[in-house]
């Protein structure tokens, strides 16, 4: 029998992430790699752990099995506990029926199970497609002093782009008096970062009462944060001020990538105080031969670069051989990039293979992509805006 | 596989021309080729032969070794059975709390080989590196029903006048058969290099250990291996071992395998990809390149921060190399820095060490000059 935890996290980690395209051909969303050395996951999962919250139930349903494998036993993330730990969540049958989760709601609904062994007070909700790094208890803190019943972190946007957003109206001691999903003229421009915190107690009564009408769509923004709304509860934003990414489409996850190279890095990924985890490929230091020249560029380990990086991103063990110039692109795991080839404004999936002399993506226009295991044959082109289907 | 084989790896040798490198820690713990220590590459080789049961006897220093191993999960030796024992010296009637050498490491941890269940033991010393698969001398050993058999490689021309301090060369008769070792030569009679791996039984070795002990005897390579050579009694084979390894005994061998892993074709024989070299993780950021860096030939690890002019080197974790820094011909350790202007050149920099703006510090291929950790200059 697990022992009691004040507080346990759940992220939905089931979405496709279509607007990724071929990025998410062969795995969910979270477990797109990210900034070298890490997949979109890894941001929650290592703000759980270094916020102290050692339950967290990872659900999914899409193309799983990245993702179990990546997460694994959780040592990554401290998280291969014999009292608590992460565990992955897919819908599942029982003796009367059995289905798909059907919304964000519906997936935690079907978990109540999981959640009530460890007995919460409070359940955080977190989303798997955001690029952050958040204390979490200090939210917590927030919730417990305004003994509210959610609390939902917010961030401001800029004005044009609150129709991108939830938005919430607040009042001045930051209660959430209105919420508007994607306002064509937005009254506030504090918008949701799909961080929630449920007493317990409360949301489990929400999701009873939703699953019950037929008419709900199931979905926390669509029906349980109007329901309590409706019914007056005690509803609070938490401002944080940080870095935030939302990184579900294919120009938001270069540009996440791309910040990661400015001067003002936004967010500093080398405090030791809150490392971010993940799982580590084992592989020898990179390597920079003669011919090299690299600057404003990220590498990581494994990584054999003979040819020009500028402004661009390497995950582990990319190859780069002679005369092949990468400029604004993100190179994932894996790939090689042969002789004389030209990359430019794309990504590279992990695993692909850009023959001799290929031009991918132009100095300008739309990110190009190719796709997970693809091989190019030699002097191929693929042109701005242009997916190129994976091999797998 | 599982294999029927345990590891027992001594790192108890110290070597005073290992300098400064050593004074706090064991050459087991030597940080090499930016992110291992030497004993990384002794535990993955076992680890990747099917070894579940590896104990390290450690000696003074061993601090920093118990801290990088751990509980063993990084190299999969966290099992409910067998696993990774670290085998610290402790006082008792006959122990001092420091051993004499591995017999008396062995002796004074009979109980785990005793308590061990595996037929064979691997017996390794930990200041080389490689990475070996090991399943070519377990099944030969096997084959050849031996009761001992030593890894060695074969070299065509050993220089003469270098100093060999704890060197031991073979002599092989043609089936194989040790027939002749010599300890310590100044001229080696034999081409066959000892690479202190020793392949028996479990009981074998606990017998032999034991009468060694009971006779009064001490060194574990005259009193029990050249005597079991000499006396003839025993099946006593070599095994030839031709890939790339470095015997780490001073900072000039020290130096001269982390630059020869610069060379692709050493570090993809070394870094095999189906047999990795396990670490300690360390969570760091990939390596960020300004725009002012100019690295040439060099490794970089992760968590690096590079914005000055670096070549021929290899740089650990978190380096960082300030604008206008320059570093040619070094090696430097995790989180030293090296501020802008300063000049680096035939320099082995410790973990944490600091180079302040400006500063030169100019060694020389035969002699380079150790910074020892937390130092700033």
């Amino acid at each position: 029998m697990p022992r009691t935890k004040e507080c346990i996290a759940m992220l939905l980690a089931g979405g496709q992430g279509s607007r990724l395209g071929v990025l998410t051909q062969s795995m969910a969303k979270p477990a797109v790699p990210y900034g070298g050395k890490y997949r979109i996951i890894d941001f929650p999962l290592s703000n759980c752990t270094n916020s102290g919250i050692d339950v967290v139930g990872v659900l999914t349903q899409y193309r799983p099995l990245e993702l179990n494998a990546y997460i694994g036993s959780g040592s990554p993330w401290d998280l291969d506990l014999s009292n608590g730990g992460v565990f992955v969540l897919p819908p599942y049958m029982t003796a009367k029926r059995g289905e798909w989760y059907r919304g964000t709601a519906n997936a935690i609904y079907q978990n109540i199970g999981f959640i009530e062994q460890y007995n919460p007070e409070y359940v955080v909700l977190l989303a798997g497609d955001h690029i952050y790094k958040m204390d979490y208890t200090q939210m917590i803190a927030a919730h417990k002093k305004n003994a509210a019943d959610v609390t939902i972190a917010t961030l401001e946007v800029p004005w044009e782009e609150t129709s991108r957003f939830g938005i919430m109206n607040t009042d001045e001691s930051g209660r959430i008096i209105d919420f508007e999903e994607k306002p064509k003229h937005a009254r506030s421009n504090k918008a949701s970062m799909g961080v929630y915190i449920f007493t317990w107690s409360k949301l489990r009564k929400y999701l009873q009462t939703d699953e019950s009408n037929p008419n709900s769509s199931n979905d926390f923004g669509k029906n349980i944060i109007p329901a309590m709304l409706a019914d007056k509860q005690q509803m609070f934003a938490y401002p944080f001020n940080g870095y935030w990414k939302d990184v579900g489409t294919i120009e938001s996850l270069w540009e996440a990538n791309m910040d990661l190279l400015s001067d003002s890095t936004p967010i500093d990924m080398y405090d030791k105080n809150w490392r971010i985890y993940s799982r580590n490929p084992g592989m020898p230091p990179h390597y920079l031969a003669n011919d090299s020249v690299v600057s404003n560029s990220m590498i990581t380990e494994g990584c054999e670069v003979y040819g020009t990086v500028e402004h661009s991103v390497l995950f582990a063990g990319v190859c780069v051989e002679k005369g092949a110039l990468i400029r604004d692109s993100v190179i994932m795991p894996g790939a090689a990039i042969r002789a004389g080839a030209r990359v430019e404004r794309a990504i590279i999936a992990e695993g692909a293979v850009i023959g001799e002399k290929s031009v991918v993506g132009e100095p300008t226009g739309l990110i190009a992509v190719v796709g997970h295991g693809a091989r190019l044959l030699p002097e191929s082109v693929v042109p701005a805006g242009v997916q190129y289907e994976g091999g797998v | 596989m599982m294999k029927n084989v345990m590891g027992i790896i001594y790192t108890g040798e110290q070597n005073a021309n290992l300098r400064e490198l050593t004074t706090t820690r064991a050459t087991a713990a030597l940080p090499v080729i930016g992110r291992y220590r030497i004993i990384d590459f002794i535990v993955s080789s076992l680890v990747h032969t099917g070894v579940k049961n590896v104990g390290v006897i450690t000696q003074k220093n061993y601090h920093s070794l118990m801290d990088h191993l751990g509980s063993g999960k990084e190299w999969d030796l966290h099992g409910k059975n067998d696993g990774l024992f670290i085998l610290p010296p402790f006082l008792s009637r006959e122990n001092t709390g420091l051993y004499s050498g591995m017999l008396e490491a062995l002796s004074s941890n009979t109980g785990y080989l005793r308590r061990s269940k595996q037929e064979y033991v691997i017996l390794s010393n930990s200041h080389f590196l490689y990475n070996i698969d090991f399943n070519d001398l377990i099944d030969k050993h096997i084959e050849r029903d031996a009761d001992l058999t030593m890894v060695y490689a074969h070299k065509d021309n050993i220089a003469p006048g270098v100093h060999r301090d704890d060197y031991a060369y073979l002599n092989i008769a043609e089936d194989g058969r040790v027939i002749g070792i010599e300890i310590n030569p100044t001229v080696p009679s034999y081409p066959n290099e000892l690479l202190e791996i020793y392949l028996l039984r479990r009981e074998l070795l606990r017998y032999l250990v034991d009468s060694a002990v009971a006779n009064g005897l001490h060194h574990f390579r005259r009193d029990v291996i050249q005597r079991l050579v000499n006396e003839g009694g025993l099946k006593v084979f070599g095994h030839a071992f031709s890939g790339e390894y470095w015997r780490i005994d001073s900072v000039q061998s020290y130096f001269q395998m982390n630059m020869a892993l610069l060379d692709p074709n050493v570090r993809a024989a070394v870094f095999a990809p189906e047999r990795p070299v396990f670490t300690k993780v360390r969570d760091d950021m990939a390596a960020y390149y300004g725009s002012n860096a100019r690295v040439r030939h060099s490794l970089i690890a992760d968590g690096s921060r590079i914005d000055g002019e670096v070549e021929n080197s290899v740089l650990f974790r978190g380096v960082r190399v300030e604008k206008g820094a320059v570093v040619r011909n070094s090696i430097v350790m995790q989180d030293a820095q090296i501020e802008s202007g300063a000049e680096l050149n035939y320099c082995i920099l410790d973990k944490q060490a600091v180079i302040r703006a400006d500063g030169r510090l100019i060694g020389h291929h035969s002699y380079p000059i150790v910074i020892a950790k937390n130092v700033i200059i």
